[in-house]
């Protein structure tokens, strides 16, 4: 609830400019050449040519592929670190990754190539069990502590890197360099279809966590303190623990693994709009999204050997970025 | 028609490979003796000196292996990788890993006299260790397809079977010739050669694929991205518009998904011009690469005639 105020007010319409910004670039930016006549006739005027099919059915779909994923990992990014009480939690720190990993892959590796409808399914199933199974060995009597939640998270996530190395050296070799992809994170086949799927799943995640944050900013209090203010606190962690594990379970069914987006936009929300959870969970969605769809944008421009892995792009981009609003920061405070 | 010429080439080669083999042992005295012992610049630039024909010989790779089969010194292979299929006597034999995890003890377990070994799949400081060991290690390189040929011969030579080497290498010289399309044939279709389909990867310039398809009287559509396997969006597919696809599948069915086929707008795709072509079979730099050639070339000159004479300004290039 620090630096709310003046600065956090005028900080959406900025940060929604900046979405709107990074969909329109992305839409501009592809192969196929698309005069700004065309992409106007396109929207507007409903032409069908390959210029808007190419802008309607691949350009768009993917950016907003993008908006959503980045939301939905910075969302359960922020989630978590409350949860945790660690700056240092991502959405991916308590085996969820791992998880929906060992799920996908054991569908596009082992079964046939046609079972693709299947592999969202299957990754969010593996995200479910193992996001579950941590919270289980972690809890006790006493309830759930932080300490050993992100313990349980580490073994368990470390455990299950070891089964997806394991199943990509007995992988096939034809299917190998898909699941590669996969793992480093990519928005490749972002399609209407797709975005269909992952929109009910983010909808969901995000309006269920934004209920909580009256909850979360307590839980950063510690239990104590938020028990005597009257939280039921291990209510409000499990629906969170659940939350969050659902809005990065889905995410990861779809675009696979997109690091740094959950760890790094959450503090730069921070930076933005203070640590009241009313306002950095919408500042911290539209962050994430815009970050994504510019990555993604920069992944796919930059690189004259066709496409990189966007999940590539964010690490590389996310990191000077980060310590750039870390420093801003500490220049003004 | 394709069918036919290719016919044509094999009756050719029926009378021709004969009388190869007689006039290379005529020509060349020289190398009839099999001269041992002998010292063989490899593509590292290592000599390997051999005192007498190997007896006991590990091929580190698919592409080697065939070419041992393919001189007739298969029975002196004892240990292969587990890639090693081709032909089927292959199979059967011992197996001392992959292509980039050869299990150096298992290797000299067999105590080879020689291994075989190429300088862009199988790791260094492994090839290394062998002649540290004392296992005198032969590597190819071969670039491009009169590479190929040229390797064939060396290992002939290395093999103690050098007219076979020389003979074998002008039949496939041979019979490349003849699968290249007539100079007349001035339509170039623009070719896309994909290595995966999901994510869809295409083979650039700097790849056997590039080559045939040049060999056989198309372009490379995946010229216009750098790089060797170059990572295509659906959007780049779009862009590129190829008229050919060959699909060179490393798993039985590689097929591409049906979001991507529906885009029309891709020539191949219109006029069901995608054609699966064994992986095997153009990622080895082997004598099979041939083979290859020959099917690449029909192919595209199924699509030659299948095609209406348009003017030529028709060919490509419209947006």
């Amino acid at each position: 609830m620090t630096g709310g105020g003046k600065r956090s007010r005028a900080a959406f319409p900025v940060l929604a400019a900046a979405l709107l910004g990074a969909v329109a670039l992305s839409a501009a930016t592809g192969p196929v050449p698309i005069s700004f006549r065309a992409a106007f006739d396109a929207i507007f005027r409903g032409t069908d040519d390959t210029a808007a099919r190419v802008l309607l059915s691949l350009r768009f779909p993917r950016a907003l592929l993008g908006a959503l994923v980045g939301g939905a990992l910075a969302s359960s990014g922020v989630a978590f670190q409350a949860l945790l009480r660690n700056p240092l939690a991502d959405p991916y720190i308590l085996g969820v990754s791992g998880g929906a990993a060992v799920g996908a892959l054991t569908v596009a590796l082992f079964l046939s190539a046609d079972a693709s409808p299947l592999l969202p399914l299957c990754a969010f199933a593996g995200a479910a069990l193992s996001a579950m199974g941590v919270f289980l060995l972690a809890r006790r009597r006493s309830g759930v502590s932080p300490e050993r939640l992100i313990l349980m998270g580490v073994v368990v996530g470390a455990f299950l890197n070891a089964v997806i190395m394991l199943m990509v050296t007995l992988a096939p070799p034809g299917k190998i360099p898909g699941a590669l992809y996969w793992l480093m994170g990519d928005l490749g086949l972002g399609t209407p279809g797709r975005v269909a799927v992952l929109f009910p799943y983010v909808a969901l995640g995000t309006v269920l966590l934004y209920l909580l944050s009256r909850g979360l900013d307590l839980l950063l209090l510690g239990d104590h303190a938020a028990f005597q203010a009257g939280l039921s606190v291990e209510r409000v962690k499990t629906a969170t623990y659940l939350t969050a594990s659902l809005l990065a379970g889905s995410v990861v069914a779809v675009s696979g693994l997109i690091g740094f987006v959950g760890l790094i936009v959450p503090h730069g929300a921070r930076v933005l709009v203070g640590s009241g959870h009313r306002r950095l969970l919408p500042a911290a969605f539209l962050l994430g999204g815009a970050f994504l769809v510019l990555s993604d944008t920069l992944a796919r421009a930059a690189s004259p050997a066709g496409e990189l892995p966007v999940g590539a792009v964010t690490a590389l981009a996310g990191a000077p970025f980060f310590l750039y609003l870390l420093r801003r920061n500490g220049r003004r405070a | 028609m394709g069918r036919v010429r290719i016919t044509v080439a094999r009756l050719v080669l029926a009378g021709f490979l004969p009388a190869l083999l007689l006039a290379s042992a005529i020509d060349r005295p020289a190398f009839a003796a099999d001269r041992f012992p002998l010292a063989l610049k490899d593509d590292r630039g290592v000599t390997v000196r051999l005192a007498a024909p190997p007896r006991r010989v590990v091929s580190l790779a698919p592409s080697l292996t065939e070419i041992v089969f393919l001189l007739g010194r298969g029975g002196s292979l004892v240990g292969v990788t587990r890639f090693c299929n081709v032909p089927t006597a292959a199979s059967g034999l011992p197996k001392i890993g992959g292509v980039s995890d050869p299990d150096v003890e298992r290797i000299v377990a067999l105590s080879p006299d020689l291994v075989l070994c190429t300088t862009d799949g199988n790791p260094r400081d492994k090839v290394r260790a062998l002649e540290e060991i004392g296992i005198p290690c032969f590597a190819l390189a071969p670039q491009d397809l009169d590479a190929v040929f040229t390797a064939i011969e060396r290992l002939g030579f290395l093999l103690g079977a050098a007219d076979r080497g020389r003979a074998e290498a002008e039949a496939l010289r041979l019979r490349a010739r003849l699968a290249r399309p007539p100079s007349d044939a001035a339509e170039k279709p623009a070719v896309l050669f994909v290595v995966s389909t999901a994510p869809i990867i295409a083979a650039g310039e700097g790849t056997f694929m590039d080559e045939l398809v040049r060999l056989a009287g198309g372009r490379n559509a995946a010229a216009r991205f750098s790089g060797r396997y170059p990572r295509l969006s659906v959007e780049g597919l779009v862009a590129a518009r190829p008229d050919v696809i060959f699909v060179a599948g490393m798993s039985d069915v590689e097929r591409f998904l049906p979001e991507v086929t529906r885009w029309k707008e891709v020539p191949a795709f219109r006029d069901g011009a995608v054609i699966t072509l064994d992986g095997d079979l153009v990622t080895r730099p082997g004598p099979r690469l041939v083979t290859a050639l020959e099917r690449v070339s029909a192919a595209l000159a199924e699509w030659r005639r299948s095609r209406p004479k348009a003017p030529a300004a028709g060919a490509g290039g419209e947006r």
